[in-house]
C-alpha cells in the first residue's frame, strides 16, 4: 500500500510538472513562439556553465526563508503573507548594520552580529502581528499583507535620508565592504555561505516543529486550538511566537541578499520574494524540507526564465505562468491522489466481500 | 402479507476504507412502525440515507409497492412521500415555524395569514400545541422536532423516518413522541425509527430490523422478542453489565472537591449556572442528569478551569483553585473527558501517541534533552492502546481513522492518568456502542475504587443509575436537589428534568 501511494505521489507530481509546462507551452504558441525551442533553450541554459547552474541556488536561497516564514505560521494555521515586508526589514538592518560596523569590528563578527539584528528585527515585526491577533483578534492575514506596505515605506524612507549613498544621487546604499560580504562557497560563482544557512534553517525548523514541544503545541493549536486552549496550551502566546520565528526567518532573508547577493541596499530589490515564498510552501505542503526541493526548482526556473528570455526574446514573465500553472497542477494533484486513494481502499473492500 | 410499501433489495454501500452497508434487505408495510436497530457505526443512517436519497448505493435497488424506483436527492424521495428527519435538525433558529414549514416549498409572494392557518389546522389535527408565530430559536428541543415533524406531514409524508428521535427528549417528551407516532401509523402511514434503545423498541416498533457491521441480523417481530435477544444479535456477544454490588459504601470519606454557591453570568445576561454548590467525596461517583444544554458544560469547565465563575468558589482538598487556569489545575490533578471529543478533547490529525501528550507537553517526563522523547512516549502510548483495548494498528495511528469508540478511549485513557484526584466526564459514552460503553463504565468503577473523586455527567439516565452513588438534577442552571441514587425513580428524574421542584413531584410522583 505504501508503495502504491509513493507511486501516486511520483507520478502525480510529475504529472502536474509536466501538465504546467505543457500549458505555458500554449501560452507561448500564442505568443507566435515555438514551445519545444523555448524549452530546450530553458534546460540547456541552466546547465550550460558552472556559474548559471549555482546561481539556481543562489536564487533558491532567499525563496527557502520566506517559504519557512510561510510554512511555519501555516502549521499553526496562522496566515503570515507579510514575509515580503519582513524581508525588507531585515533587508534593511542588514544594510545598516554592516554599514556601522564594518570599519570598526572584524568582518566574520558584524557577520554575525548583523545575522543576529535581522534575526531579531524581523521577528518583531512579525511578532506585531501576532500581538494584535492575540491581543485583539484581528485578521492576521490582512495586517500581515499591510505591513508589508509599512516595511516598504519604511524602506524608502530610510533609503532617501540615513542610508542614502554617500553621493546622494539614488535611492541606494553605499556598497558594502568586500569584508562583510557573506563568504563564498565555489569560487567563480555567486553562490554563498546563505545557502547552506536556509538549509540548515529548513532541517532546523523541522527539528522545531516534529521533534521539540514546543513545536508539538505549535501544531497542535494550529490543528485544533479549542483542544489545545483545554489542554492548558496558551494559543495567543504561541501566535506571537510563532510569528516571531515566522518573520525572524524572513528577515534572515534580508540579510543573506544583502550581504551575499547585492552587497547593497537598492529601493524595492526582490519584489517577488513573498509571493513565490507562499508557492514554494504550497508546493512542498507546509513541509520544510520538501520546501528545500520546491526552492530549487523554483530557482532553477528563474534563472533559466532570465536566460530564456534574453536568448529567445520570450517575455521572462512567461517563468511567472510556468510557475503558477505548476503550482495550480500540483494543487490538484493532491486532491487526483485522494481520490485514487479513496478508489484502490473501496476496490479492495469490494473485491475482499465477493470472495 | 400483501405487496410491501417500501423495500429494499440487496442494498451494498462502500466509503473508502469501511463497508457502510453490505446486501442489506428489508421492507416495511403500510401503517407499521419499524425500528432500525444497532449500534453506532452499523450502518442505520447510512440506509436510511440511501432511500431518502442523500446517497448513492453502490449495488442494490429500491422498491415502492412492487415497482422498482430509483432516488437520486432528497427531492425525489420526497415526491414519493419519503421524509427524514435527522438527528441534528435542519431548522432556521431566527424564521417562525410557519417560515420553516414552507420553507422550499413556495413561490413568489406569500400569503402568510393563509399557510399559518394551514399549518394551526395540521398541528391541531396531531394534537401538537405549537404557535406558528412563534420564533425557532425560543422554542425548546422538543418543540423544534415537532415542527420537524409537521414540516415532513405538511409535505404529506407517507413515510416519516426519524434518526435517533429520542436522543434529545426528557422521558416526557419521548412518551408524547411516542404517542404520535402510534397516531400517525393509524392512519395508514409507515415510520421507520433509527435507534439503539432497546427500551424505545419495545414500547413503540411493531417489527424490528437489527443491523450489525452494516448487515442485517435479524427482521424480528416485536411480539416474538425480548430485549435479551435484541441486545445479543446487536452486539453479537454478550456483556457483562456494571452492577452496583461490588461497591462499597462511601460518604463517610473526606471531602475532595467543593463548589460553592457558583454563578456563571453569560453576556447575553442570562445565567448559565445559578447559586451552584456541590461536594464530591473521595471515592465517589457524582451523577449529574439533565437535559442537555442545562449548564452541564459549563459546570465541567468550571471544574477544569476553562472558564472563572461570575461568583463563587472551587476548592480541591480545602485549597481555594477558583482562579488557577487549566495548567494549574492539570498539573493539581484534574482530567477532563469532554463530551465533544472533536472539539474540546483530542486532535483528530495527530497520532494516538501525540495526543496522549496533549495535556502535558510541558511535563519534563516526557521530554529528553528538551526534545521530545518520542520513545518512551510511544512506549506509553502502546501500553494504553492495550490496557484500554483501544483497536489500532500501532502508536502513530492517526486518531481520525479510529473509530469513535476508540476514540474516546484515547481521552480517557489521557485523562485517566492526568486526573490523579479529580475526574469530570461529560457525556463519556454518547454515541458509542454498547461495547464500548462497558468498557468504559467498568474503567469509571475502577478509578472510582482507587479513591479518585467522579463527576460524571450524562442524558443517559441509565447511565447515571448505574454508576453513581449520589445524583444531582440540572435544570437551567439550577440544582434541582441532589439525592442518593436509591431515592429516584425514572419518573421522579424525568419530572425534575422538565423542571419541577422537588416538593411538586413527590405529591405528583410520589
Amino acid at each position: 500500500m505504501m508503495q502504491a501511494k509513493l507511486r501516486d505521489l511520483l507520478i502525480t507530481n510529475i504529472l502536474a510538472i509536466v501538465l504546467g509546462l505543457v500549458a505555458s507551452g500554449l501560452m507561448l504558441l500564442f505568443l507566435g513562439k515555438n514551445p519545444v525551442n523555448a524549452y530546450s533553450v530553458l534546460i540547456t541554459s541552466v546547465v550550460r556553465d558552472g556559474y548559471t547552474f549555482a546561481d539556481i541556488f543562489v536564487k533558491a536561497t532567499p525563496l527557502m526563508f520566506t517559504a519557512l516564514a510561510f510554512a511555519f505560521t501555516y502549521k499553526a494555521n496562522l496566515y503570515n503573507i507579510g514575509a515580503q515586508g519582513q524581508f525588507y526589514i531585515g533587508a534593511v538592518i542588514a544594510a545598516a548594520g554592516s554599514l556601522l560596523l564594518q570599519n570598526i569590528l572584524p568582518g566574520w563578527l558584524v557577520l554575525i552580529i548583523t545575522l543576529l539584528l535581522t534575526i531579531v528585527g524581523g521577528g518583531l515585526w512579525g511578532a506585531f502581528i501576532g500581538f494584535v491577533k492575540a491581543r485583539y483578534n484581528s485578521n492576521e492575514f490582512l495586517v500581515s499583507m499591510m505591513s508589508t506596505y509599512v516595511a516598504l515605506a519604511i524602506m524608502n524612507y530610510l533609503l532617501r535620508t540615513f542610508l542614502i549613498e554617500g553621493k546622494a544621487e539614488y535611492p541606494q546604499t553605499d556598497a558594502l565592504a568586500a569584508s562583510v560580504w557573506l563568504p563564498r562557497i565555489i569560487p567563480g560563482t555567486r553562490l554563498h555561505i546563505g545557502f547552506v544557512l536556509a538549509v540548515l534553517a529548513c532541517v532546523g525548523v523541522w527539528v522545531l516543529l516534529y521533534k521539540t514541544p514546543l513545536g508539538y503545541r505549535i501544531r497542535a493549536v494550529g490543528y485544533n486550538a479549542g483542544a489545545a486552549e483545554m489542554s492548558g496550551i496558551n494559543a495567543k502566546k504561541l501566535y506571537m511566537l510563532a510569528f516571531f520565528i515566522s518573520g525572524a526567518l524572513a528577515g534572515v532573508a534580508g540579510f543573506t541578499e544583502v550581504n551575499g547577493v547585492q552587497h547593497m541596499l537598492v529601493q524595492g530589490f526582490n519584489p517577488d520574494l513573498g509571493a513565490a515564498g507562499i508557492g514554494i510552501a504550497i508546493l512542498a505542503n507546509g513541509n520544510p524540507i520538501g520546501i528545500i526541493f520546491a526552492a530549487i526548482l523554483f530557482g532553477a526556473l528563474k534563472v533559466g526564465g532570465t536566460i530564456m528570455g534574453q536568448m529567445s526574446g520570450i517575455p521572462s514573465s512567461i517563468i511567472e505562468l510556468m510557475q503558477g500553472f505548476v503550482m495550480v497542477f500540483v494543487i490538484l494533484s493532491y486532491f487526483v491522489r485522494t481520490w485514487l486513494e479513496n478508489n484502490r481502499e473501496k476496490r479492495k473492500l469490494q473485491k475482499a466481500v465477493a470472495k | 402479507m400483501g405487496t410491501a410499501f417500501f423495500e429494499l433489495r440487496g442494498i451494498s454501500k462502500y466509503f473508502a476504507k469501511v463497508i457502510a452497508n453490505q446486501d442489506v434487505s428489508f421492507s416495511i408495510q403500510r401503517g407499521e412502525v419499524l425500528a432500525l436497530l444497532g449500534e453506532n457505526g452499523a450502518g442505520k443512517s447510512t440506509i436510511m440515507k440511501i432511500l431518502y436519497g442523500l446517497y448513492k448505493a453502490d449495488e442494490g435497488k429500491l422498491f415502492k409497492d412492487g415497482k422498482e424506483i430509483k432516488i437520486d436527492s432528497p427531492k425525489e424521495a420526497m415526491e414519493l412521500g419519503i421524509s427524514m428527519i435527522q438527528q441534528h435538525f435542519s431548522l432556521v433558529p431566527a424564521h417562525t415555524v410557519t417560515e420553516n414549514i414552507i420553507l422550499g416549498n413556495v413561490q413568489g409572494v406569500i400569503d402568510y395569514k393563509l399557510f399559518r392557518e394551514e399549518i394551526k389546522k395540521l398541528a391541531e389535527l396531531y394534537g401538537f400545541e405549537l404557535n406558528p408565530n412563534d420564533y425557532i430559536r425560543d422554542l425548546a428541543v422538543g418543540v423544534q422536532q415537532k415542527v420537524e415533524i409537521l414540516k415532513a406531514l405538511y409535505q404529506k409524508t407517507n413515510l416519516l423516518i426519524m434518526d435517533e428521535p429520542t436522543a434529545v427528549l426528557t422521558p416526557q417528551e419521548a412518551e408524547n413522541l411516542m404517542g404520535f407516532v402510534r397516531d400517525f401509523t393509524a392512519q395508514g402511514n409507515s415510520v421507520i425509527f433509527i435507534t439503539h434503545k432497546l427500551k424505545e423498541v419495545m414500547s413503540v416498533a411493531d417489527r424490528i430490523i437489527v443491523m450489525r457491521a452494516g448487515r442485517v441480523y435479524g427482521d424480528i417481530k416485536r411480539a416474538e422478542t425480548n430485549e435479551l435477544e435484541l441486545s445479543k444479535l446487536m452486539i453479537g456477544r454478550d456483556l457483562n453489565w456494571v452492577t452496583k454490588d461490588d461497591r462499597q459504601e462511601s460518604l463517610d470519606q473526606e471531602v475532595r472537591l467543593e463548589i460553592k454557591q457558583v454563578t456563571l453570568q453569560e453576556k447575553t445576561g442570562v445565567p448559565a449556572l445559578k447559586d451552584i454548590s456541590l461536594t464530591l467525596h473521595k471515592g465517589e461517583i457524582l451523577g449529574i442528569a439533565g437535559v442537555s444544554g442545562n449548564g452541564q458544560r459549563e459546570l465541567c469547565e468550571i471544574v477544569c478551569g476553562a472558564i472563572l465563575p461570575t461568583k463563587g468558589r472551587v476548592l480541591v482538598d480545602g485549597e481555594d483553585i477558583t482562579e488557577r487556569k487549566i495548567r494549574a489545575r492539570i498539573d493539581l490533578g484534574i482530567g477532563y473527558v469532554p463530551a465533544d471529543r472533536s472539539s474540546d478533547g483530542m486532535i483528530m490529525d495527530m497520532s494516538i501517541a501525540e495526543n496522549m501528550l496533549l495535556k502535558s507537553s510541558y511535563d519534563k517526563k516526557w521530554q529528553k534533552r528538551g526534545f521530545i522523547d518520542k520513545k518512551k512516549l510511544n512506549q506509553y502510548a502502546l501500553q494504553e492502546i492495550r490496557d484500554y483495548s483501544i483497536k489500532a494498528p500501532s502508536p502513530e495511528t492517526i486518531a481520525r481513522g479510529l473509530s469513535g469508540g476508540n476514540q474516546q478511549k484515547v481521552v480517557l485513557a489521557r485523562e485517566v492518568d492526568n486526573g490523579e484526584k479529580v475526574i469530570v466526564f461529560d457525556q463519556p459514552t454518547r454515541g458509542l456502542d454498547l461495547g464500548a460503553v462497558n468498557h468504559i463504565h467498568q474503567v469509571i468503577l475502577k478509578e472510582r475504587a482507587k479513591g479518585k473523586s467522579v463527576l460524571l455527567v450524562s442524558t443517559e439516565l441509565s447511565e447515571i443509575f448505574a454508576l453513581s452513588d449520589r445524583i444531582a438534577i440540572l435544570y437551567k442552571g439550577e440544582i434541582q436537589g441532589v439525592f442518593n441514587s436509591a431515592e429516584l425513580t425514572t419518573e421522579k428524574i424525568g419530572l425534575l428534568m422538565a423542571g419541577f421542584r422537588e416538593g411538586e413531584v413527590s405529591n405528583d410522583a410520589g
